[in-house]
């Protein structure tokens, strides 16, 4: 085993640890940061904070909801504003007269954090919302939880249940975007140092070298995962396709299947909609403005003022995503809204799928 | 990293009601620094907030030349405009902005200039009025066509012998039955037939609802004048102003950031489908 302070470790770029003492590992960040990693849930998995390392699934099906609830919750609160004098001394209050009322910005503190066994897909999730919610504007909510969330990644060795990543370039093997890497090789895992701070993490725990070998396995195995993959998507002249058929009668039967219930939004790693309101306490005195994840899928999405509705009807919406996700979030970010992670169709109860709605263009 | 969505706040100065449902709110911030700061251009936005009620984008409706105070004219239709009938002076709001891009006035420089308002769509295209009322020298001809329901529901009324030294009006109204009106009726399109405006070395700025500039771009394109001179403000739900809560999309564009003003040359090649009656039919 190799120390901290060993040159192999210092210098490496990857190091191997052996598959029974993840959870010694997992334990020893826990120590350290608070551990977001993927649990089983009923016959499914979820993001939770971890409270013991035994809880953490290594070997799981996507995520009911995408790691992307980690940075951009599904229900923040923006401020805090109250009526009354003297409330907290960090907010920011305006007197007027009698009146006076202060904001807290609940998005001021966030905890440092590890989120582990995040999927490629996922990682790649959050490269496309970077350039939403970070490039011009940033958002200070999920930029901040961006900055002071480390990423330990884990490679998908094994197909998912409705996975196309390899079409998308987003997996099954992981590229960039993480402080560590891992990758299950058999009874052993590699992992790979992205960061400098994902070298920090490996001074917390007792490491073998990694070996030239266990590089060839892990891209032979990925290899091998790629042509297993359940999915496939038409990337050839898609934009081009979409641009074109706007009238072809896939969105016929899209509009005919789709139920509008949101479903497909809320599993996408890349949507980013939200929805915004206020909440009052019955004393009329304080309340907060709070947002909450959106989907175009619904009918009141679009709809302002006197009930004129831009996008009413189902069709308009079921093809409004698809559009989005495969060609407008492109010329919008420079970053396909597609990570093929298959949620949308996994979780589809009347099994809409966008891979089949680009072969049917592509004429397959 | 600063919270961009915590408004500032702004005091009521005074309301005037333009009419039944429509009041003109003149607002101050509260803060010094921020009344210093503070500048916008004809045609942006700002999201106002009543706290405990909500947030939504309102155009300015004031001068940019007056920073001190600006105006916004806003309907009362909507659970939070509803709200907004009952300020009075002294009133507190939230104010974040200003949002969007504005009227393209500085291409119009050297040109003349055809404003076709609808309704409530007056109240975004006035900051341009008076920026060519400002400044007379840097426009040709300035036409202005306005409709609205009925004589009472028009906007500004007070202004119009004022603006009509400098520009000439054409107003028409679908009814104007209990009305004492010697203008137009009918739909604003119809008021193309008596304008003086030629394609010619013209800019066209147009708002109202969305229908009815579809009906004007038609009707100009008609008459020679070609997609890349018209300019219209488009009206999509918002939440935050600044290219996050995705609700404004239209195609790859957010309206609250590349709009609410677009060339219509942006538009007319995008599916109606996905962008609304004024795309690609």
């Amino acid at each position: 085993m190799l120390q901290e302070d060993h040159p192999l470790v210092k210098s490496a770029g990857a190091v191997s640890l052996p598959a029974a003492e993840l959870n010694e590992f997992v334990a020893a960040l826990m120590q350290k940061y608070p551990v977001v990693a993927p649990i089983p849930k009923g016959r499914e998995y979820v993001f939770a904070q971890l409270e013991d390392a035994a809880q953490l699934a290594k070997d799981y099906q996507p995520t009911i909801l995408p790691a992307k609830k980690v940075l951009q919750q599904p229900l923040e609160t923006i401020f805090s504003f109250v009526r009354q004098e003297a409330f907290a001394e960090d907010g920011k209050c305006t007197s007027l007269g009698e009146e006076k009322i202060c904001f807290v910005d609940n998005g001021a503190a966030v905890q440092k954090r590890i989120l582990f066994g995040v999927r490629p897909c996922d990682v790649n999730s959050f490269n496309v919302l970077d350039e939403v919610f970070c490039k011009d504007l940033p958002d200070p909510f999920y930029c901040r939880s961006r900055h002071e969330t480390l990423i330990v990644a884990q490679n998908c060795v094994k197909p998912c249940r409705s996975g196309f990543c390899y079409y998308q370039q987003t997996g099954p093997g992981l590229q960039r975007g993480y402080d560590l890497l891992l990758t299950e090789l058999n009874d052993v895992y590699l992992l790979e140092v992205g960061s400098e701070a994902g070298r920090e993490l490996l001074a917390l725990h007792p490491f073998g070298a990694a070996s030239s070998e266990m590089s060839l396995a892990k891209d032979e195995l990925l290899a091998a995962a790629s042509r297993r993959l359940p999915k496939h998507i038409l990337t050839r002249n898609l934009a081009e396709l979409l641009e074109e058929n706007v009238d072809h009668p896939v969105w016929d039967d899209l509009q005919r299947r789709c139920l509008g219930c949101g479903t497909c939004t809320m599993v996408c790693p890349t949507c980013f909609c939200y929805n915004v309101y206020d909440k009052l306490d019955l004393g009329l005195e304080s309340g907060v403005r709070q947002r909450e994840w959106d989907s175009c899928k619904l009918m009141e999405f679009s709809q302002v003022a006197l009930g004129h509705n831009f996008r009413k009807g189902r069709q308009a919406r079921a093809q409004w995503r698809i559009y989005h996700k495969l060609l407008y979030q492109q010329r919008q970010f420079g970053k396909t809204g597609c990570v093929g992670c298959g949620r949308c169709i996994y979780s589809c109860m009347v099994d809409i799928d966008l891979t089949d709605v680009a072969g049917t263009l592509g004429g397959e | 990293m600063n919270n961009l969505l915590i408004p500032d706040s702004a005091i009521v100065r005074d309301v005037f009601h333009e009419n039944d449902d429509t009041s003109t709110f003149s607002l101050q911030f509260t803060d010094a620094q921020k009344r210093l700061e503070y500048s916008f251009q004809p045609g942006q936005f700002n999201m106002l907030s009543i706290f405990g009620v909500g947030e939504a984008p309102i155009s300015i409706s004031s001068s940019n030349g007056s920073r001190e105070n600006f105006t916004h004219t806003v309907r009362h239709v909507g659970s939070l405009t509803r709200m907004f009938a009952k300020l009075k002076a002294g009133d507190l709001l939230g104010v974040r902005g200003p949002y969007g891009n504005g009227w393209p006035l500085k291409q119009a420089h050297g040109k003349n200039l055809l404003i076709v308002a609808g309704g409530i769509g007056l109240a975004p295209l006035r900051p341009a009025i008076y920026n060519i009322l400002e400044q007379p020298a840097l426009f040709g001809k300035v036409e202005l066509l306005y409709g609205s329901k009925n004589p009472g529901e028009m906007l500004f009324r007070h202004e119009y012998r004022q603006w009509a030294e400098q520009i000439s009006m054409l107003l028409t109204v679908d009814d104007a039955s209990g009305f004492d009106w010697n203008h137009n009726a009918g739909l604003v399109t119809a008021l193309f037939d008596k304008m003086q405006s030629v394609p010619e070395n013209t800019v066209v700025l147009s708002c109202g609802p969305e229908i009815m500039m579809k009906h004007v771009v038609k009707g100009l394109l008609a008459r020679g004048f070609h997609s890349g001179q018209l300019y219209v403000s488009l009206e999509r739900k918002m939440f935050c102003g600044v290219k996050k809560c995705g609700r404004c999309q239209v195609g790859s564009k957010f309206v609250c950031h590349d709009g609410p003003v677009f060339s219509y040359d942006v538009l007319e090649n995008e599916p109606a489908e996905i962008i609304g009656v004024l795309g690609r039919e």
